[in-house]
């Protein structure tokens, strides 16, 4: 018994030791500044083409160059990189460089103040003038939260002309001319419209946002933040009747409901549809993956059986040809991070190469974003490196819609949002008239107002 | 000289014995249950909007706001509904169908017993979430269930039906049916068959023999299935989030999404999402009592 008991405390003791010296060892490690360690959180969707390229384009190479930084990195998509984020925002543990959004599901990492204000870091380098002014507008909390990638607009209507020409039909000039195409298609079992609603968000910000603009005008957010209009006011409740008459006329499949996000791309380039609808960033889905040469849509009939634009003019809308935009996402820093450290100086290192001309150059050629620094030519990148017609057409698109008008989620708050993404998913089942969830969002938006 | 043991040197060598076996699952037991539950109520009635819990913004106690805010909410009672779907899928439908698949194999009424067995159990050792994916495939617009009832009615066409809870409580059904089966094959295996071949030669009828000595021998064992069943029903998340993440508009929710999208959905609601999560033990609470109750009541003698 007395021999077990001094085995144990020797064990115990040499533990202890162990452990302390390993904890002393950590430490020397750092203090002697031979690598640097950073934690990222990166946002990648693995299923799209080119995503497995990019690791070796962007984070093998900067691993290479930098090979004083180790970069610990996280790869997350969709609502388990959103649930992540907040899980770390709770925990007040935020890794050092982050994947965000300038608002909507990012708005805690803005609110709780847990990334740092990135311009006196470009004032500092003398790199403002490199990027587009509009994409470094203070962002929700008041600060540049993150470095964008450029601007997004969160409306594309994808169309293939090939199923429109084959069926006698042509691309419509009107919303009307777009609803009489049901019939003729149908006939076929051709849906007008492919579209992925069963996330709520999709309906709200890749088609709602952008109509909403039409009928509210602009500058709608700041009437509604100054009272000066409401959301049961005729502009908000047409808005909402326009989606009602999109589904009741077939224009949209209520089957879209139970169709998860990204999934009738395919459905639509095979010609199962006539339209696609989700944001300008999808285009880089129908590209070819440079690792195995495949692609939803070939270069040749991205060139000759489909065309970009945006949903043509609604009838009522006091606004034409104007699309919803916002800031794109961008990288910010986390603010545990100490100010004038080693540290700071490798995760600003990193934030600088990837909105660098190199990083915004690679996504422009996979389609992935349109640069904000302006030190990338886009004209000359797309006749250089002879990109993909899908690139021209979206340079051409932006031209194109200049007027661009406020995203839901980017203003307005979550309590106030999530009841207009759940409306609209009401509409589209035929639950609730566009009457009460008007009543309903101007409810959950005073409330809100209420508590501020 | 050796030391005499006396009576209290071994009461105090019993206490210390006690106490080194219950101490290490007591303090667990604290620590991952009772605490985390004691501190969800804490947080349910507290303003706490994220951040350090401690040293961060001063918490202060709002009363049972969140819990008002809570009961005036259509989808709270629509993810309740859900939940109590599952409860009746799981306590009137997994449980039974269970016992009778087991039964059928213990009895040896079909071949290949242990073929069947393994089938039926398959599900339950496949990770959920492959199970979720292939049903969501398998139910989707484009989907093999809308291409499959084609062969039969070319002109059917898919939609949203009015219970879009049915293709999940379906799968539900199919996924844990095996546990039970198991369970039940288990304490079958334990009943001494020489009571049942003697009720035989009396003349018994198989219905009789599982009336009057199967069933109640097992009332033990479906007590503690049915408790298995509603507090596995009650926290049923992962199957139905890879499905149907809740939608669509919440129609398909139960209470543990319903409490995961106010926590991390848009700005998070922390404290009325514990709230969410303390009615949820409540229920569990008065759901398991009642099934005491029902089997005090009921129930036979093992």
């Amino acid at each position: 018994m007395t021999g077990l008991k001094r085995v144990f405390i020797v064990a115990l003791a040499l533990l202890m030791v162990v452990t302390s010296v390993f904890a002393q060892g950590t430490k020397e490690d750092a203090s002697a500044g031979k690598q640097i360690e950073l934690t990222v959180l990166n946002y990648i969707d693995m299923s799209e083409p080119n995503s497995a390229n990019e690791i070796s384009m962007v984070w093998d190479k900067f691993a290479a160059e930098n090979p004083d930084i180790k970069l610990v990195r996280e790869d997350l998509f969709n609502e388990p990189f959103h649930q992540k984020t907040e899980a770390y925002v709770a925990s007040g543990k935020v890794p050092d460089v982050l994947y965000m959004w300038p608002s909507g599901r990012s708005t805690s990492l803005h609110t709780t103040k847990s990334v740092k204000d990135l311009m006196p870091f470009l004032q500092k380098d003398g790199m403002v003038d490199d990027y587009n002014p509009a994409t470094l507008a203070p962002q929700f909390a008041g600060f540049l939260g993150e470095l964008p990638n450029g601007l997004t607009t969160t409306h594309m209507l994808y169309v293939n002309t090939k199923v429109l020409r084959e069926n006698g039909l042509s691309i419509p000039k009107s919303y009307a001319e777009m609803k009489a195409m049901v019939g003729p298609l149908k006939a076929k079992g051709i849906d007008l419209i492919a579209m992925d609603n069963m996330d709520a968000w999709v309906m709200q910000s890749c088609l709602f946002s952008m109509v909403v603009g039409r009928f509210g005008g602009t500058d709608w957010h700041d009437k509604v933040a100054a009272g000066t209009l409401k959301f049961t006011d005729p502009w908000f409740v047409k808005s909402l009747e326009l989606i009602d008459d999109m589904y009741k006329s077939g224009m949209l499949n209520r089957n879209s409901l139970s169709s998860p996000y990204g999934s009738s791309r395919g459905s639509f380039a095979a010609g199962k549809a006539a339209f696609y609808i989700d944001g300008d960033w999808s285009t880089a889905s129908f590209q070819t993956d440079i690792t195995t040469g495949k692609a939803l849509v070939s270069p040749a009939s991205q060139q000759n059986d489909f065309e970009l634009m945006v949903i043509p003019n609604l009838p009522g809308e006091v606004i034409s040809n104007s699309n919803s935009g916002v800031v794109g996402t961008g990288w910010g820093m986390s603010a545990n991070i100490p100010a004038g450290s080693a540290k700071e100086a490798a995760a600003w290192r990193l934030i600088k190469y990837l909105q660098g001309e190199y990083v915004q150059t690679y996504r422009l050629s996979t389609g992935a974003s349109f640069p904000s620094n302006l030190n990338v030519d886009v004209e000359k990148v797309v006749k250089e490196k002879n990109l993909e017609p899908f690139i021209a057409k979206r340079a051409a698109y932006y031209a194109a819609y200049t007027t661009i008008t406020p995203v839901i989620d980017g203003v307005l708050h979550s309590d106030v949002y999530n009841v207009i993404n759940t409306g609209l998913q009401e509409i589209g089942l035929g639950s609730k008239a566009p009457s009460q969830v008007a009543s309903e969002v101007q409810k959950a938006w005073e409330t809100w107002k209420k508590n501020q | 000289m050796p030391k005499e043991h006396t009576l209290l040197d071994a009461k105090r060598e019993q206490k210390r014995a006690y106490w080194t076996l219950v101490l290490p699952g007591f303090l667990i037991y604290i620590s991952v249950m009772a605490f985390p539950t004691i501190f969800s109520i804490f947080l349910s009635i507290s303003d706490y909007n994220g951040g350090k819990l401690f040293g961060g913004k001063p918490i202060s106690f709002v009363g049972l706001k969140w819990y008002g805010r809570l009961f005036v909410d259509e989808y709270f009672y629509l993810a309740l509904k859900n939940n109590l779907y599952i409860v009746l899928v799981s306590v009137f439908g997994q449980i039974p169908l269970g016992f009778f698949l087991a039964y059928v194999l213990y009895r040896g009424i079909v071949k290949k017993a242990d073929f069947f067995q393994t089938m039926i159990y398959l599900p339950t050792v496949i990770s959920t979430v492959v199970i979720g994916i292939l049903w969501k495939s398998f139910f989707a617009p484009y989907g093999a269930f809308p291409e499959l009832v084609r062969l039969f009615n070319p002109t059917y066409e898919y939609g949203i039906s009015n219970h879009p809870m049915l293709p999940v409580l379906f799968v539900i059904l199919w996924m844990y049916t095996g546990m039970y089966l198991i369970i039940f094959i288990a304490n079958l295996q334990k009943i001494d068959g020489a009571v049942i071949e003697a009720a035989r030669i009396d003349g018994a009828s198989e219905t009789q023999v599982l009336g009057n000595i199967i069933l109640p021998a097992l009332s033990g064992v479906l007590v503690t299935t049915a408790i298995l069943a509603i507090s596995g029903s009650l926290k049923s998340f992962d199957l139905i989030y890879v499905m149907t993440a809740g939608g669509p508009a919440n129609r398909t929710s139960v209470l543990s999404i319903y409490m995961f999208d106010k926590a991390f959905k848009g700005a998070p609601n922390y404290p009325l999402a514990n709230a969410i999560s303390t009615v949820m033990v409540i229920i569990s609470f008065a759901l398991i009592g009642l099934t005491k109750w029902v089997e005090g009541k009921f129930g036979g003698r093992e």
